[in-house]
């Protein structure tokens, strides 16, 4: 279903054909180069030499270094702001994963009196903008004196409605009768929930574990609040700091620094490709 | 114990309160789990959700700041009178709106091109999704920070646009009036249009083969295909896409404060409303009239949600 006017002779048809058919690819290749360019701008000026990447930066490096990379080390202490992002985002994300299926578990397949009623309650609050939390959570966490404390960031994180709510879709594929079998040999809802329900959402905690896990090692509002000792900083925080620094100044562990932050994230996601774009975009292709 | 009557049939409740009360306690007893496992989120959303959610309307009817932190005012509607006349909230909720205009456009314009040619496509089809959405998982101030460099004065975006007699001179864009607003829209949408790509592919499956065949026989060309059969059945997606994308925009921060200083330049150019909220929350320690500026935008999404449903009065799940 081309969208152009019909062609007349059977020859003009053929080429016509095969050009509707090959524009797709062409201009979907077009597309790859656009998104990789940033990937690949990145990659590149990481492996050049402070002066070069601001006389040249558009450039291939002329000659490939490394001091960048090693820069990031000793210059920008990145291992302490990796350590930091790193215990944060693993922290959040079993937490998370573990409180979110339990509350799923919960609302899926335990009829407990008001579960509707809580149920509809957790949806609704999913419908209130972030912004309305912002000052008062503040407030709260500056009087808790939990300022520069990590658990500013891990406690309200610890559970989330939406992982719930997609946890709680996948359970309701799972029929009653393999639970119901499972508490006839004697075991209690702990037991069903450790041995049937988690390996059963095998999949769906794959998903709200990635999501979290991206959703922490890419927060930036949190840890700019909440953590203002440099001791404590975020790599997106500390990547931040170091690029409102002096201009030009550090710009090869600048580069460096994105690409350590950004090349994990995107190794992970070329291995975990289906699970992301399901988690993200909550849709499945056949 | 729940394990052995977890299969007799329920008794049916004799009429009179006292029996209906001992029933909803044993079914309470019998479930008990299920607040056990639930506890967690009510625990973690009574006091981070629904605590502050009370603390903001308590704070917008006083003046409080950190610096002097026992020196609270009551002002009444005070800092409302003020949001409301506030030139700068204006002039951030207009750049947000002008910034989603552009970003709602492209993202959907992309992600449905995109999603119509994947559809057209026989083989590669996974690859190609795979890629378009990989900038969905780089990091706000990563995007940022790499964007800035590619469309500074000496960038290669900038640098192709010169040699190709586009611009005659390099532009400082940050610190025009009106070009911050769309380029943080492009740069933006250059992350986010694979998410629509998927969710509008996953449309274009689910739509009925046969509805076009029909047409087709009744002598519809692509165009009238595209806007009689595609675009409705597209609708359910579209709509979410413009819902989510619209609440979620409408609170960026990181973005603007990647690349502005918080008053979002000397022209306030980039002012976001979130930006705003955090300038006089941490900059003026103004936390009673950051609290209402949070109200203030809250409402406006919640209109503007409101409004959309309007629109398109479908449901979507």
């Amino acid at each position: 279903m081309a969208i152009a006017a019909r062609p007349t002779t059977p020859t003009q048809a053929r080429r016509w054909q095969k050009i509707t058919r090959l524009l797709p690819y062409v201009v979907l290749t077009l597309g790859t180069v656009v998104v990789f360019y940033p990937f690949i701008y990145m990659l590149m000026n990481s492996l050049k030499l402070g002066r070069e990447i601001l006389h040249s930066p558009n450039a291939l490096p002329s000659e490939i270094t490394l001091t960048g990379y090693t820069g990031v080390f000793t210059r920008l202490n990145v291992l302490l702001l990796l350590r930091n992002s790193v215990f944060l985002a693993v922290s959040i994300t079993l937490l998370n994963t573990l409180l979110s299926a339990l509350g799923a578990y919960a609302v899926a397949k335990i009829p407990f009196p008001g579960r509707n009623q809580i149920f509809a309650f957790m949806m609704a609050t999913m419908m209130i903008p972030g912004v309305l939390f912002l000052i008062p959570t503040y407030v709260l966490m500056y009087n808790l004196g939990w300022v520069n404390q990590f658990q500013s960031l891990i406690i309200p994180a610890a559970v989330s409605v939406y992982n719930i709510f997609l946890l709680r879709q996948f359970l309701q594929t799972i029929p009653d009768e393999q639970l119901e079998a499972a508490r006839l040999d004697g075991a209690g809802d702990i037991g069903i929930f450790w041995w049937i329900v988690l390996p059963l959402m095998r999949p769906a905690l794959t998903s709200v574990a990635i999501l979290t896990f991206i959703g922490s090692w890419n927060d930036f509002f949190g840890p700019l609040l909440y953590l203002t000792d440099p001791n404590l900083w975020t790599v997106q925080v500390g990547l931040l700091q170091f690029q409102a620094g002096v201009p030009g100044e550090n710009i090869q562990e600048i580069w460096a620094m994105i690409t350590i932050i950004t090349l994990p994230l995107v190794i992970f996601y070329f291995m975990l490709q289906d699970q992301f774009v399901q988690a993200f975009a909550n849709v499945k292709f056949k | 114990m729940a394990t052995q009557t977890a299969n007799i049939p329920r008794a049916q409740p004799a009429p009179g309160a006292p029996t209906r009360g001992a029933h909803l306690w044993r079914q309470m007893v019998r479930y008990r789990w299920g607040y056990i496992f639930i506890a967690p989120w009510i625990l973690v959303y009574a006091l981070f959700g629904i605590y502050p959610l009370v603390l903001s309307f308590y704070l917008t009817f006083f003046n409080y700041s950190f610096v002097r932190p026992d020196d609270l005012t009551f002002v009444g509607v005070g800092n409302w009178v003020r949001g409301i006349q506030d030139v700068l909230f204006w002039q951030s909720t207009f750049n947000i709106l002008y910034n989603q205009a552009i970003f709602i456009s492209l993202t959907l314009g992309l992600g449905l091109m995109t999603a119509l040619l994947l559809k057209q496509i026989t083989r590669g089809g996974r690859i190609f999704r795979t890629i378009y959405f990989l900038p969905v998982v780089t990091s706000v101030i990563v995007l940022m920070v790499i964007g800035g460099y590619l469309t500074s004065a000496t960038g290669p975006i900038q640098s192709q646009l010169l040699r190709a007699g586009i611009i005659s001179q390099p532009v400082f864009w940050q610190s025009t009036f009106w070009l911050p607003m769309p380029v943080i829209a492009v740069i933006n949408s250059w992350k986010w249009f694979g998410v629509g790509t998927v969710i509008l592919l996953a449309g274009l499956y689910s739509i009925d083969p046969q509805l076009y065949e029909s047409a087709s026989l009744d002598g519809a060309n692509g165009w009238q295909l595209f806007w009689s059969i595609t675009i409705p059945q597209l609708m359910p997606q579209i709509f979410f896409l413009l819902v989510v994308d619209f609440i979620n925009g409408l609170q960026m921060f990181g973005e603007v404060y990647a690349m502005f200083d918080i008053y979002g330049g000397n022209q306030h150019q980039a002012l976001t409303p979130v930006l705003y909220l955090y300038a006089q929350a941490f900059d003026q320690s103004n936390m009673g009239y950051a609290s209402t500026l949070g109200l203030m935008l809250a409402a406006l999404i919640a209109l503007v949600t409101i409004l959309q449903f309007r629109f398109v009065p479908r449901d979507v799940d």
